[in-house]
């Protein structure tokens, strides 16, 4: 409520349009937070690949905004839809190979493969030529706007904008979680075999969990890129994977609010530092995550998760 | 009535034959005692019957099914709880999120909420109405132990298999363990059930008819006086430990 709260009162108060359009960003990164968590804070699958789905929203709005072939170009909110959908669809296929039949993976073996998938989606887009752009990357030509109503492309629409994607992210996600098949999913965590004994279909719960993170990922995503007007092969790659990840860890993983924090928090750090830090920044910002994770093995909010129910 | 026909059934681990040819009926309305020495093949066999195991030979038949090939959670579905030796409960969900996870696998398509108050008699049966919020983590053995067997009545079992419930538990737990599972007959919690023991006292208190196992083979079967009487089972399992 507190953050919710300052949220709202932050861009009233504040005249630093940069500042503001920033903390818009963090936002999307807050939801891409939230979608890791949802499936690693809760359903105990450790994923090294998040970013492909979500650099992967924005590589397919790029695609299907700016290049000219039968139906295409598509207007942006079509097509952000069309790569969303897109996206689950792949995360679907892939949640088949990985989480069904006897040879199901989980732990490590799920974890390498989300990582294989982060490093062929960023070869593939490196290798994909004018489809993809090759290194360069998509150039976007669609901007966040409904044509005569508003524009949320950038300043206060864009903060407002993003900040009701968070918040409808948070509410759906927490909704999930209070469901059936979030407490399964929370169950799968602690015992994957006891679920399956107590005559659940885990591969079934996974799935779901899955293809729901994979889409919120792939929204905030398309919502990102088409903001900061360019997507590249590192969207996709293992080094986005892995920074989500510390959003989750610094902020408490399993506890929803603590990937907000975190997701927040560390790019605001990071951003700050590398401004007045110019060639130490990236190792102070190492020591102060290694500090808060020793001092806080479960993250700022991990707590929650630790206490509720005592 | 028979609830569960095995016949023949036999595995082996690396050579090591664990469960050897055991053939076994057991009947609705009845609480079988399952005793043996270490190692005499008592928790393989719940497990063989479960499903956790498959067997090398041997069929077993639940409520005229042959369940022979199907893997635990297909016969988890038809209506089998097994209540782990080694406690398995969630311990970082609730006690209520345990007893509701145990309580979802019997909805129905379009039932989509648990019965509220199927939930609350299974609490007061096993004693944790009080601490319903607390998380499983902070629970003491015994208390784990019901709440374990909590939620798998919760599914309404067909048929009950407990493998040493009273393990690990002080007298006392072990007493109220032996009256919850009275209670549970009484109520006809399960249509059958079956309990694994070393505990020969607190088998004599919970159970009509008991089979003894030695060495993966059904030794004896009859009431627990009469295989206390036995010549073979005295020997075997009983004179060593008395």
């Amino acid at each position: 409520m507190v953050l919710l709260l300052a949220s709202i009162v932050f861009p009233l108060v504040s005249r630093d349009t940069f500042l503001i359009d920033r903390v818009g960003r963090y936002f999307l990164f807050a939801a891409f937070a939230i979608s890791v968590d949802l499936i690693w804070g809760y359903g105990g699958m450790l994923t090294f690949g998040h970013a492909a789905f979500f650099g992967g929203g924005g590589y397919l709005v790029g695609m299907l905004t700016t290049r000219d072939a039968g139906f295409l170009p598509l207007p942006l909110w079509p097509a952000v839809v069309a790569a969303v959908v897109g996206v689950a669809l792949f995360a679907l296929a892939l949640s088949y190979f990985v989480f069904s039949g006897r040879g199901a993976l989980r732990g490590v073996e799920f974890a390498v493969v989300t990582l294989a998938v982060a490093v062929a989606a960023e070869r593939l887009t490196n290798a994909g030529g004018s489809v993809t752009g090759g290194q360069n990357g998509i150039l976007m030509t669609a901007s966040l706007r409904v044509p005569g109503v508003a524009s949320f492309q950038q300043g206060n629409g864009f903060y407002a904008f993003g900040g009701l994607l968070l918040v409808a992210t948070y509410v759906g996600v927490k909704r999930f979680l209070g469901s059936r098949s979030g407490l399964i999913l929370r169950g799968i965590r602690e015992n994957e075999d006891r679920i399956d004994g107590l005559g659940y279909s885990v591969p079934a719960i996974k799935r779901r969990s899955f293809v729901l993170s994979a889409a919120i990922a792939s929204l905030a995503g398309a919502i990102f890129y088409v903001h900061e007007g360019i997507v590249s092969p590192g969207a996709v790659g293992v080094g986005a994977s892995t920074l989500v990840l510390l959003w989750v860890v610094l902020g408490g993983r399993g506890t929803l609010i603590g990937p907000i924090v975190g997701a927040i928090l560390l790019p605001y750090l990071t951003a700050r530092l590398s401004g007045s830090l110019l060639d130490t920044w990236l190792v102070v910002v190492g020591v102060i995550l290694v500090a808060v994770i020793l001092v806080l093995p479960s993250g700022i909010f991990g707590f929650l998760d630790r206490d509720r129910g005592t | 009535m028979s609830v569960l026909v095995i016949e023949g059934l036999t595995k082996s681990f690396r050579g090591f034959v664990a469960v050897d040819d055991v053939s076994l009926e057991l009947n609705a309305g009845e609480l079988r005692g399952l005793i043996g020495a270490n190692g005499a093949g008592k928790s393989t066999l719940l497990h063989l019957i479960y499903g956790r195991l498959q067997a090398d030979r041997g069929t077993i038949r639940f409520a005229s099914t042959d369940v022979t090939p199907l893997v635990a959670r297909e016969r988890a579905r038809l209506g089998m709880g097994l209540v782990f030796q080694v406690t398995s409960v969630f311990d970082d969900l609730t006690i209520e999120e345990n007893l509701l996870l145990g309580a979802l696998p019997k909805l129905k398509g379009t039932q989509s909420s648990i019965d509220g108050e199927e939930v609350e008699r299974v609490l007061k049966l096993i004693e944790l109405s009080a601490v319903r919020s607390r998380r499983a983590r902070h629970l003491s053995h015994g208390q784990h132990r019901w709440l374990e067997i909590g939620m798998v009545l919760l599914t309404e079992p067909k048929l009950l298999l407990l493998d040493e419930p009273t393990s690990g538990m002080t007298r006392a737990e072990s007493r109220r363990t032996a009256s919850l599972l009275r209670e549970m007959q009484t109520a006809q919690a399960a249509e059958a059930m079956i309990v694994v023991e070393h505990n020969v006292e607190f088998i004599r208190l919970v159970s009509d008819r008991v089979t003894v196992m030695h060495r993966g083979r059904v030794l004896a079967d009859g009431t627990v006086d009469e295989v206390q009487a036995n010549r073979e089972v005295q020997a075997s399992y009983l004179g060593r430990r008395h």
